[in-house]
């Protein structure tokens, strides 16, 4: 790079001797119909150029070379450095004043320009990157923007940034090989409150000069400006998601400690009588107060249960284990453990043998199934019918649990599906008003939908599931028919 | 009275402990207790009990890993304790070699049940292979390959029958999806959890009299079947 720049500064060196001997040879032809005058103002005319294109160094040089051509060829006695004519000095004099004068002029205003051009140009990669870096949403993002635009305005061979801030990192230009020395230039990333981390740019040729280094201080800057911003943003969004969860913390402890503590209450009371001796052993109470603590227990522990999957929903921990399931397997499996409960309702159960194996997890199914069911037992009229339906509608399962139940207003048909929402007061169902929320995390895990409706006569729960699984299709499966 | 039965009880919590010695002292076996996987492994040693009850959740070690290290060395039937939604851990223990499962909180019947299984398991286990097993109007002859209901022979597709022969041979013990892929189809198709589904299902059909409610071939909800037979 070195030798090339000197090669070029040679080369206008050059170029400016050609073209001022030419015309000291054009001028030479017509020596003896030209003015001394004349000549001297002839001459400046290449002199002009000369700055003009090649700077100040070849100009002033060009200047003092024609002084003497013009003295040498055009003064006579020619072929001489002497001066007769006194009026021929002033000429001279005069001329190379005017000669070193409008090569000077000619030559800073030239530098002015290519200085104008450059600052220019740093302005326009400065602008490039602040509109890169600006609405970036992350730290990642930023320093990838960064690395790029260093590496493509150094021309460097790489570039790797170490951000140490809130979330330390490294990021190195991908695609290229970190070289093993050590970097040509280290930036620091400063902002306000402190370091935040480093540029590291490896440039061996050209050296990186004081402009650059400045320009790329400048880019550090920006972006410290960027990371600090997208910093701030994370932090503000993290403490609104902790304030969100705090509130349902509080939310779930008033609603589940009320609830928790009447089965509590229950089996305490009864645990109690049967401790005392006013219960004799073979009394009818007894077994009556040894159901209620076994059935109570059983509630708590569902109560419990809903606590669980909630929190795991919340914390997006809920991973549906997909498997190709028969519906129907699912749904005869939560019925049979439902047939107490289940007494005075009538359950019915519409699926064709031809629906497809459904890619759901089993044990998340059974616990909406289960859900819903429940939800539609609590409300519906005794002796009313619950009725569950499946369909194939192109690659959908459409389910439909609908029940005898009442109407719910129409603002409340997706409020139903909020964490501890109930439309009907407290005291007259228990449960933690988790269920339905439940079933929308789960079926939500599962890419599906899940809605209610008022339907002539009931309430329905509808939700529909993909049939594919990451683009297959329900398995065709090889069933053997002949017996042994 | 030392010919009772003895159970050691691995679980790290005291109030665990306390109910499931009561209740198996009432009920004529010898306990032992250990509150440390650690614990359990060395009373395992210097003990040989006839059953192990094993909690998952211990504060030392893995209670999987506890199942692996027991069967380097030993076939004593252990039965898991572990808490709800905890699938993958119990599918994991059972694969490892555990015999069956509890799902904590559970009743006492079932702890009874499934320690009466397991006993009579590895007791079968030493002795000779039933040939014959009955489970209400059904009769499995393992030996002969005839599969009965109410004295009238039920056909059954070559898989089919495996599958079932498989299931009734561990009747009572919880037999794991890859266990029975395994076994059945091979351990390439240890996956194909659909496999079982269907052909249960036609299973179910054959040879319950009501295929909605099954009362022989269960499903065990993310960790697979049971047969159930007569005692």
């Amino acid at each position: 790079m070195q030798n090339s720049s000197f090669l070029s500064s040679l080369w206008k060196y050059l170029l400016a001797f050609v073209l001022i001997a030419s015309i000291t040879a054009i001028l030479f032809v017509w020596r003896d119909a030209l003015e001394t005058t004349l000549v001297a103002l002839l001459y400046l005319i290449p002199l002009g150029m000369i700055t003009a294109q090649f700077g100040l160094g070849p100009g002033i040089t060009s200047a003092v070379i024609t002084f003497f051509t013009f003295n040498y060829f055009f003064i006579e006695p020619h072929y001489t450095f002497t001066v007769h004519q006194p009026a021929d000095a002033v000429i001279l004099i005069v001329f190379l004043i005017v000669a070193v004068v409008i090569s000077q002029l000619v030559g800073r205003a030239q530098a002015g320009l290519s200085a104008a051009t450059a600052r220019e140009h740093e302005a326009t990669q400065l602008y490039e990157l602040s509109t890169a870096l600006a609405g970036l949403p992350n730290d990642h993002a930023i320093a990838q923007i960064l690395a790029k635009q260093v590496h493509a305005v150094a021309k460097g061979e790489y570039v790797e940034l170490n951000i140490t801030g809130t979330r330390s990192f490294i990021y190195q230009l991908p695609g290229v090989a970190r070289p093993t020395r050590l970097p040509e230039l280290i930036i620091p990333i400063e902002a306000a409150r402190g370091m935040l981390g480093e540029i590291r740019l490896w440039r061996a040729e050209p050296p990186i000069s004081p402009r650059e280094q400045r320009l790329f201080q400048t880019f550090a800057s920006q972006s410290a400006l960027a990371l600090e911003r997208a910093w701030l943003a994370q932090a503000e969004s993290r403490a609104q998601v902790l304030e969100e969860s705090d509130r349902l913390k509080s939310a779930i402890l008033s609603s589940v400690s009320h609830e928790l503590r009447t089965p509590l209450s229950t089996i305490k009371a009864a645990a109690s009588s049967l401790r005392s001796k006013d219960v004799s052993w073979d009394s009818p109470a007894r077994v009556e107060l040894v159901a209620a603590i076994d059935d109570e227990a059983d509630h708590l522990n569902m109560l419990v249960g809903n606590l669980l999957d909630m929190s795991r929903i919340e914390s997006g921990a809920l991973k549906p284990k997909r498997e190709w399931n028969i519906l129907p397997e699912i749904i005869e499996g939560v019925l049979a453990r439902m047939k107490n409960l289940a007494a005075e309702h009538r359950i019915e159960v519409d699926v064709p043998e031809s629906l497809p194996l459904v890619p759901v997890d089993y044990v998340q199914m059974e616990q909406v199934f289960t859900n819903l069911v429940s939800n539609s037992l609590k409300y519906a009229p005794p002796s009313s019918v619950v009725c569950i339906r499946a369909r194939q509608e192109e690659d959908w399962v459409h389910v439909q649990v609908r029940n005898q139940g009442p109407h719910i207003p129409l603002d409340d048909l997706e409020r139903i599906f909020d964490k501890f929402y109930r439309t009907t007061d407290a005291e007259r169902v228990t449960g933690t008003g988790l269920g339905l929320s439940i079933c929308k995390g789960i079926i939500e895990a599962h890419s599906g939908r899940i809605w209610a409706e008022n339907v002539h006569g009931g309430l329905a729960f509808n939700f529909t599931i993909p049939l594919s699984w990451d683009g297959a299709k329900p398995p065709q499966l090889p069933i053997d028919t002949e017996t042994e | 009275m030392s010919n009772a039965p003895h159970i050691l009880v691995i679980d790290d919590e005291p109030q665990i402990l306390r109910a499931i010695r009561t209740i198996l002292t009432e009920k004529q076996f010898r306990v032992t207790t250990a509150s440390r996987g650690e614990e359990g492994l060395s009373l395992a040693a210097a003990h040989e009990p006839d059953l192990m009850i094993l909690d998952l959740g211990l504060p030392d070690m893995d209670g999987v890993e506890v199942c692996t290290r027991l069967r380097e060395w030993t076939q004593t039937p252990i039965i898991i304790l572990s808490v709800r939604d905890s699938e993958r851990d119990k599918v994991a223990a059972l694969d490892q070699g555990a015999d069956d499962y509890l799902t904590k909180p559970f009743g006492i019947e079932e702890l009874l049940a499934r320690v009466r299984v397991a006993l009579r398991h590895s007791a079968r286990a030493q002795g000779t292979q039933t040939k014959i097993v009955k489970a209400g109007p059904l009769t499995i002859d393992l030996a002969w390959h005839i599969v009965k209901r109410e004295e009238e022979e039920v056909k059954l597709t070559g898989t089919e029958y495996k599958l079932l022969a498989y299931l009734a041979a561990n009747h009572g013990r919880v037999l794991t999806h890859q266990s029975i892929l395994t076994h059945v189809w091979g351990p390439a198709d240890a996956d194909h959890t659909e496999y079982l589904r269907v052909y249960m299902r036609q299973l179910r059909k054959k040879l319950e009299a009501n295929p909605e409610r099954p009362q022989y071939i269960l499903t065990e909800p993310g960790i697979g079947y049971r047969f159930i037979a007569d005692e």
